[in-house]
């Protein structure tokens, strides 16, 4: 008697695949630049944007879509990036506040701003544009002019997730 | 609004952007309605309310999308406050959109636009037509009668004119301002010098003899005797007629 016996091989071939998986993050803070500052001369001696002293001051704009998810921080500038050879101290104030707002609660913006150094941070409470303005005013020595020339400052703004 | 949209045809609102700044004290209540009325019916088709209660002021600036909404339903546009405080140097835009060819007839580089020239029927003349000659007589006939009137309006005109100024340079002349009033002195003053100057025609200076015309005498009443010889005539003139009427029998 004969028997046949099938032997049944399957073949199964090892396979292994890396997949990549992509995530792209946009950021749901804007900050965009609104107005340029111009410094105006009142004295010889002081550098301001004020308007009063016939400046302009910065304006610099945060779109936020989500709110409570960001605050705004912005530096107002404690050197000249340009400027003549200086010899003597200058001293650096400012103030940031909003000077416009897409919401009536952003309103409060002001109320809760925590500032130290020449830093002012703002939590960004409520989703939509709200508009910082900066003041700053650069002194000379100590009543002493400031030679002539061009003098340029930077205020540094960014919006930090929280 | 119609001094604030183009009243275009097809015309539609996308958004409604504003700004405006609030002057206030931070803990009192304020409420502030950018709205429009509702041309088409009752209430507001854009309302924006902005609560400032318990806020500092500050200057507030929103842009709000409609939808697209039609011209016809924009109505007059205010700024409502409620509570304290003030809103100061408000300002107000609409976005908006419209097909230029919606109504090709608007404008001629529509796509679609008939000239409306093109749509009169231009009739053939039959120039040797009786009605047409006769057209053309009555027409030159009008054009003449009316060169005449104009003629004689233009003769009058200067006539009246001349008249005119005559009449002011006697009354510079005479230092008067005759105007509304005719004065009893400045008319004969006038008078005198119309006269003078013969302007007036001479009949007008004719006196005329007065006096009294008394009535004529009456005819009395009394008794009136026929008259023979008319009664003769009478009777001659019928015998004549009859003889006459029976003439055409003979």
């Amino acid at each position: 008697m004969k028997k046949l016996v099938i032997l049944l091989f399957c073949a199964f071939s090892a396979q292994a695949e890396e997949m990549e998986v992509v995530g792209n993050v946009e950021s749901k803070c804007i900050v965009t630049p609104d107005t340029a500052g111009v410094y105006g001369n009142p004295t010889p001696d002081v550098l301001s944007t004020d308007p009063t002293d016939g400046g302009v001051d910065p304006v610099v704009r945060f779109d936020v879509i989500q709110a409570s998810m960001y605050k705004a921080r912005i530096l107002y500038p404690t050197s000249f990036s340009e400027s003549p050879a200086l010899n003597d101290v200058v001293a650096w104030t400012g103030d940031v506040a909003t000077s416009q707002v897409s919401d009536t609660g952003m309103s409060g913006y002001d109320a809760a701003k925590v500032e130290f150094d020449n830093v002012t941070e703002f939590s960004l409470t409520v989703a939509g544009s709200t508009w910082f303005k900066t003041e700053t005013q650069a002194d000379y020595g100590y009543g002493k002019a400031f030679p002539g020339g061009v003098y340029r400052a930077v205020v540094s703004a960014e919006c930090i997730a929280i | 609004m119609s001094n604030v949209l183009p009243q275009a045809a097809g015309l539609e609102v996308n958004n409604v952007v504003y700004r405006y700044t609030t002057d206030k004290v931070a803990e009192d209540a304020m409420l502030v309605h950018v709205q429009n009325e509702n041309a088409q019916g009752p209430g507001y088709i854009f309302r924006a309310s902005d609560d400032w209660s318990g806020l500092p002021g500050n200057t507030i600036s929103k842009a709000i999308p409609v939808g697209g909404i039609p011209l016809d339903f924009w109505g007059d546009g205010s700024i409502e406050v409620e509570g304290f405080g003030t809103v100061l140097d408000p300002e107000v835009y609409y976005t908006y959109q419209y097909l230029p060819c919606n109504t090709p007839q608007d404008n001629p580089s529509c796509e679609g636009y008939i000239d409306p020239l093109t749509l009169i029927p231009e009739t053939e003349v039959d120039t040797s037509s009786e009605e047409y000659i006769q057209a053309e007589i009555d027409r030159k006939a009008n054009l003449q009668a009316q060169k005449e009137q104009e003629e004689k309006d233009a003769r009058d005109k200067m006539a009246k004119a001349t008249e005119e100024k005559v009449r002011e340079s006697l009354e510079k002349m005479l230092g008067l301002s005759l105007g509304a009033s005719l004065q009893k002195e400045q008319d004969t003053l006038l008078h005198n010098a119309l006269v003078s100057t013969n302007y007036l025609p001479r009949n007008y200076l004719v006196a005329i003899s007065g006096g009294e015309y008394p009535d004529a005498e009456p005819l009395k009443d009394s008794d009136l005797p026929d008259n023979a010889k008319g009664r003769r005539v009478n009777f001659a003139q019928q015998l004549l007629h009859q003889k006459i009427v029976q003439s055409q029998y003979d």
